[in-house]
């Protein structure tokens, strides 16, 4: 575990390396140690099925948020007032979930920021033109929502539900804020849920459609999240299992 | 991983360890003495002014309530939520709320029948905990003039308003019953499991009235929660180890602090 002393957030690191860009250009100006640690080794990302190992899962979902908003901002590609600001808060409140994990787990983080290696190629994908980086956040945000929900009633310390539950309906919130961008409805018809009804945990989910948002197991969540392509990681654990 | 895709890493730092402390729990009350108490308390807003209200507040420990009582207490809610909806749409075609514009008459109208799905389901779940769904009931006319100090329904931007402050307690309402329901072990599993899934949909609702106000009224207001004084709940607690002045995070409302606010609806 590298406890740095440095005080710089993740934050500010991630803006410093959001100025490099996304062009193919630009990637030569990632610094060479970097791509080498990449390349030579993935850190796999080892989620237990304990309370420590959903927050460290959590803390994985909103690394992956917060680094997208940063990647989005840079992009260039959103040039409205009103879309670039709300991704700018979006992102902002990301990064301070992931400062409130990692102060949360402190030596039971599993894995640092920089253990994280993302496709290059995956982001250039999502982050390909205005549309598709909206509609990725909203899927990255109900992923949240829905990641979030199906690990809640695995918890069990009192404060860790209460936080979980406190970011979650942000996550929400979110995700209806740039629906509302995109022009599509707040809540998510049964034709955009990621798991269909039938693959559902019957006892997760006392209800299920468009007036409820679904519990989906970690081991669900991650299934989408490397539909994205744009983490290298190997994910394992008995969360995810 | 295709031959000449690269990875990258984004560097941070471990931050300090802050340590987490539990809530303390009350005292359980049995259900018949809660039912008297709410009955008592609802003809007392009868007669006493809020500020005397708002003073016993903070005093009051949160109520521990099993996963049956939760269910009650929401099912309450939702039927005043649907009420309200119900109300406002019946105005959305020729009546006092018919200038609004159609994305958002269209948002109004789905949200309304979310909350009207929220009802017959929470009424089966009360069933399967041995309660009565139809003991569950509000008045033929809530007064919901209490919302907004004014008539909700009178004209689109104080309908949104009054909407957005409904729908950001519910939000709240349901995330003060997390506890609640995991501290019920197993017997709270399902409807645990049911509160986190209709949470997250009020969340969308508030934040899609926000957006509409936003959007088509020009309103100050974005789909989060960025100031305390938008909500009508303590959005802001000061000892919690949860940051909830942060706008990154959302508030709760215990039981009591909720039928506080809703209590003068639910008085007619």
């Amino acid at each position: 575990m590298n406890l740095s002393p440095l005080g710089n957030s993740s934050r500010r690191n991630l803006l410093k390396w959001g100025l490099v860009g996304l062009g193919t250009a630009a990637l030569a100006t990632v610094p060479s140690t970097a791509l080498a640690r990449s390349s030579r080794y993935l850190k796999p990302l080892t989620f237990t099925a304990d309370d420590i190992g959903i927050l460290n899962f959590a803390l994985f979902l909103e690394e992956l948020e917060a680094t997208f908003y940063v990647l989005a901002l840079q992009s260039g590609k959103i040039t409205d007032r009103k879309e670039y600001d709300y991704l700018k808060a979006i992102g902002k409140h990301e990064a301070t979930h992931v400062k409130f994990l990692r102060e949360v787990l402190g030596y039971n983080a599993t894995f640092r920021s920089r253990d994280l290696s993302y496709s290059a190629s995956g982001f250039r994908a999502v982050l390909k033109d205005r549309d598709t980086i909206l509609n990725t956040a909203v899927a990255l945000e109900d992923t949240g929502v829905h990641a979030y929900n199906g690990a809640g009633p695995s918890l069990k310390d009192p404060t860790y539900i209460l936080a979980a539950g406190s970011i979650v309906s942000v996550e929400a919130r979110h995700s209806a804020g740039v629906r509302g961008l995109l022009g599509r409805p707040a809540t998510q018809k049964p034709s955009e849920d990621s798991v269909p009804k039938e693959n559902l945990v019957p006892s997760l989910n006392p209800f299920n459609g468009r007036a409820y948002d679904e519990l989906y197991t970690p081991k669900q969540i991650i299934a989408i999240v490397a539909s994205l392509n744009i983490v290298n990681n190997p994910i394992n654990g008995a969360l995810v299992a | 991983m295709q031959s000449h895709s690269q990875g990258f890493s984004v560097t941070s730092v471990l931050e300090r360890i802050s340590r987490f402390s539990t809530r303390g729990l009350a005292l359980v009350t049995s259900f018949a003495f809660l039912m008297l108490f709410i009955v008592t308390f609802f003809l007392m807003t009868l007669f006493i002014s809020p500020s005397a209200q708002a003073q016993s507040q903070p005093e009051t420990p949160p109520a521990v309530l099993t996963p049956r009582q939760v269910v009650e207490y929401a099912l309450t809610l939702e039927k005043l939520e649907a009420e309200f909806y119900r109300r406002g749409i019946e105005q959305l075609s020729n009546g006092t709320l018919s200038t609004l514009p159609e994305p958002a008459k269209a948002a109004i109208r789905s949200y309304g029948e979310d909350e009207g799905l929220h009802v017959p389901d929470l009424s089966a779940v009360l069933k399967l905990l041995g309660g009565n769904p139809d003991a569950i009931t509000i008045t033929a006319r809530p007064n919901f003039n209490a919302i907004l100090d004014r008539d909700p329904f009178a004209n689109p931007e104080d309908f949104l308003l009054a909407l957005q402050r409904v729908e950001d307690t519910g939000v709240a309402a349901y995330k003060g019953q997390v506890q609640n329901l995991q501290a019920a072990g197993d017997a709270g599993k399902a409807v645990l499991a049911g509160a986190l899934e209709i949470h997250t949909i009020e969340a969308r609702h508030a934040a899609g009235v926000r957006n509409i106000r936003q959007r088509f009224y020009g309103a100050n207001i974005r789909p989060w929660i960025r100031k305390a004084r938008e909500v009508d709940y303590k959005e802001i607690r000061k000892n919690s180890p949860i940051p909830f002045a942060d706008e990154a995070f959302d508030g709760y409302a215990t039981r009591d602090e909720v039928l506080a606010i809703v209590g003068p609806i639910l008085a007619g």
